[in-house]
């Protein structure tokens, strides 16, 4: 094999110009789709982060059986009674990759500043839990003013466009309206203790965070609508999920669990999307490849047609013509993916030194762009255009392999 | 039983709507050791007869039997082992692989046969040695002469200790002295072993140097075949 790989390689350096090109081609697609894909990785990291901890679903999220499909119908029957949320929360907290689990509740009603009223949707959450849930994600998402916080539990922290839209300021009071549980309507007063940016306009001009509590009285109910659990590892999610499944229901509690990647619509849709431009980018660069090397190898195979009719005649079995080519192709693709791996760590490089930012739907301000480099990947990246490229230079080895040794040695 | 036998061999092209008959009942056996010139003027045929007994082009009919066994019924591969082991070949354009250096060329068959590259180096070098070549063995074709090239396809068909090696024309590239000097070293070779050398030439100069002559015109042989 070594004197075929030896051909081979001399053969490609006897063709500079047009193994460059070709190996080019290979190599700026292997950047491309190598950094996209880190890009994309390094996104799903970050979307990752923001659905658990940015939008607080945790890596759980506990229903009462049935809540998914008549919650909204009829809330009171399927909420989690006070009991239920304390059984719950204890046996769940037993765990030793659980770091917590805190009820929380959705409202929706009016709020009003005395002379304009407006529809809310809220969320009601303890903010020493919610404080541990959100982390590292509280940079991404500043609170002007004070957070929620359990000194003053009648506080909210109320959308940028909605307090804006009431010309209400941190430190100003509000009034806000809901129907109770019991159908009843309720009325309170709360003090706006900060304004956040939710990222999204459609949200902006609505949402309101209360403490869990203060929610729970404006509802004149005891109960929660889920329970979110954190885990010290996203990996073990689904694991969790079963096994708290199975002990809860043990335990006379029926539930449903959705995982933080069932429940974040955004993650999914972004997710969705990145993949879909990454298959066309590979796609192009896919084509880009086989055509390189399909048209480079047919190029080889016509100018050394005589010399494969020498080989023949020396005794080189149609085979070994086949493989010749091939290999001489699976080598283009091996120095395209090797000068693209080094173009994408170049790449990557700059990039983690230059630490580029820019604000992505849903965040209020700057993230810095990064690109992952996982190895793995790029492995497996490499491996694939050399199979490519192989595979690719079949079709004129073929030919090579099947031409008549007379007319091959005639060949001018 | 003679090394190459021929019986009744026709062969036949297309060429577009006319069929070229390049060799018309061709009877021919050549013993072992025989140095033998095929001449003849352009398209007698004689690249076609060269071509059959090299087992790189297959008879349209008639008998062709190397050391006994019967070609036509030889697979393409067993076909192709015969060539690497029993036939060894010298172009008239010299044919070496150009990224190659001369050693390397002359090591090919014995590499393509399977053989260690130590073992092939080593069989390539005394060959290269008995054609004068010693101090040019890692010259690319490129860096040599005509003649020099050619005693490089001769160092490379003798490599593998064919019991025949065919030359379609040798010389045809070569100025009349390297010629002379090329039949000369095929002759040697040729009496030094039991190899049998068949080659074409129409250089009626050279014609005069070899012992059997096999004369052909318009695919027929006319003198030097059997019994003759």
């Amino acid at each position: 094999m070594t004197k075929w790989i030896k051909i081979a390689f001399r053969n490609i350096l006897k063709n500079r110009r047009r193994s460059l090109v070709t190996i080019l081609a290979i190599a700026i697609g292997f950047a491309a789709v190598g950094l996209f894909r880190g890009y994309a990785a390094d996104t799903y990291d970050g979307l990752r982060v923001s659905a658990i901890r940015g939008e607080g679903l945790g890596h759980l999220t506990i229903y009462k059986k049935g809540w998914l499909e008549y919650g909204n119908i009829d809330p009171d029957s399927y909420m989690l009674t006070k009991e239920e949320i304390q059984k719950t929360v204890e046996l769940v907290e037993e765990e030793d990759d659980v770091v917590l689990a805190t009820p929380k509740i959705h409202l929706s009603g009016l709020v009003t500043n005395g002379m304009i009223s407006t529809i809310f949707l809220a969320e009601g959450v303890v903010p020493k839990n919610d404080r541990t849930i959100k982390g590292s994600m509280l940079a991404f998402r500043p609170v002007k003013g004070e957070m929620l916080n359990e000194k003053k539990p009648f506080g909210v922290e109320m959308a940028e466009d909605l307090a804006k839209l009431l010309e209400l300021k941190p430190g100003t009071d509000a009034v806000v309206m809901a129907g109770t549980l019991d159908g009843q309507m309720n009325a309170l007063d709360v003090e706006i203790l900060g304004v956040y940016d939710t990222g999204i306009p459609a949200t902006n001009d609505k949402f309101i965070r209360f403490s869990f509590d203060y929610a729970q009285s404006l509802y004149d109910t005891e109960k929660a609508g889920q329970i979110v659990v954190l885990l010290d590892d996203w990996r073990k999610t689904y694991p969790m999920r079963d096994r708290l499944l199975k002990r809860l229901n043990q335990a006379g509690l029926p539930c449903e669990i959705r995982t933080w990647n069932e429940l974040s619509q955004f993650y999914n849709k972004v997710r969705s999307m990145m993949d879909m431009i990454f298959m066309f980018l590979f796609f192009i660069v896919f084509v880009i490849v086989v055509m390189s090397v399909v048209n480079t190898m047919g190029m080889a195979v016509l100018e050394r047609t005589r010399e494969i009719g020498t080989l023949r005649a020396l005794g080189l079995k149609r085979r070994g013509v086949g493989i010749l080519f091939a290999v001489e192709g699976a080598m283009i693709g091996l120095l395209g993916s090797f000068i693209g791996l080094i173009l994408n760590i170049i790449a990557w490089a700059i990039i983690m030194a230059v630490e580029p930012t820019y604000i992505p739907p849903g965040v209020s301000s700057p993230v810095p762009l990064t690109v992952k480099l996982e190895p793995p990947v790029v492995l497996m990246l490499m491996a694939f255009l050399i199979l490519l490229s192989l595979i690719a230079a079949i079709m004129p080895a073929r030919r090579a392999a099947k031409q008549n040794v007379v007319e091959a040695l005639g060949h001018v | 039983m003679a090394l190459i036998e021929m019986k009744h061999i026709e062969k036949d092209y297309r060429l577009g709507e006319t069929t070229v008959h390049a060799l018309r009942g061709i009877d021919l056996a050549i013993e072992e050791g025989e140095f033998v010139a095929v001449w003849g003027p352009s398209g007698s045929g004689k690249t076609t007869l060269l071509n059959l007994i090299g087992t790189i082009d297959e008879p349209t009919s008639g008998e062709l039997r190397i050391d006994g066994h019967d070609v036509s019924n030889l697979s393409d591969n067993r076909r192709t082992e015969l060539r690497n082991e029993d036939i060894g070949f010298i172009f008239q354009g010299f044919n070496l692989i150009p990224v190659l250096s001369a050693l390397e060329n002359v090591m090919l068959p014995l590499q393509i046969k399977g053989q260690s590259a130590g073992r092939a180096r080593k069989r390539a070098l005394d060959r290269l040695e008995t054609v004068g070549l010693a101090d040019f063995v890692k010259h690319r074709p490129d860096k040599l002469s005509g003649g020099q090239q050619q005693r490089v396809a001769i160092a490379r068909a003798l490599v593998t200790d064919p019991s025949i090696v065919i030359a379609d024309e040798p010389t045809a590239n070569l100025d009349s002295d390297t010629s002379r000097k090329i039949i000369n070293l095929m002759q040697d070779l040729n009496q030094q072993g039991k190899t049998t050398f068949i080659f074409s030439t129409h250089d009626q100069r050279l014609i005069g140097e070899v012992r059997r002559l096999v004369r052909l015109e318009d695919g027929k042989i006319v003198d030097g075949g059997n019994g003759q």
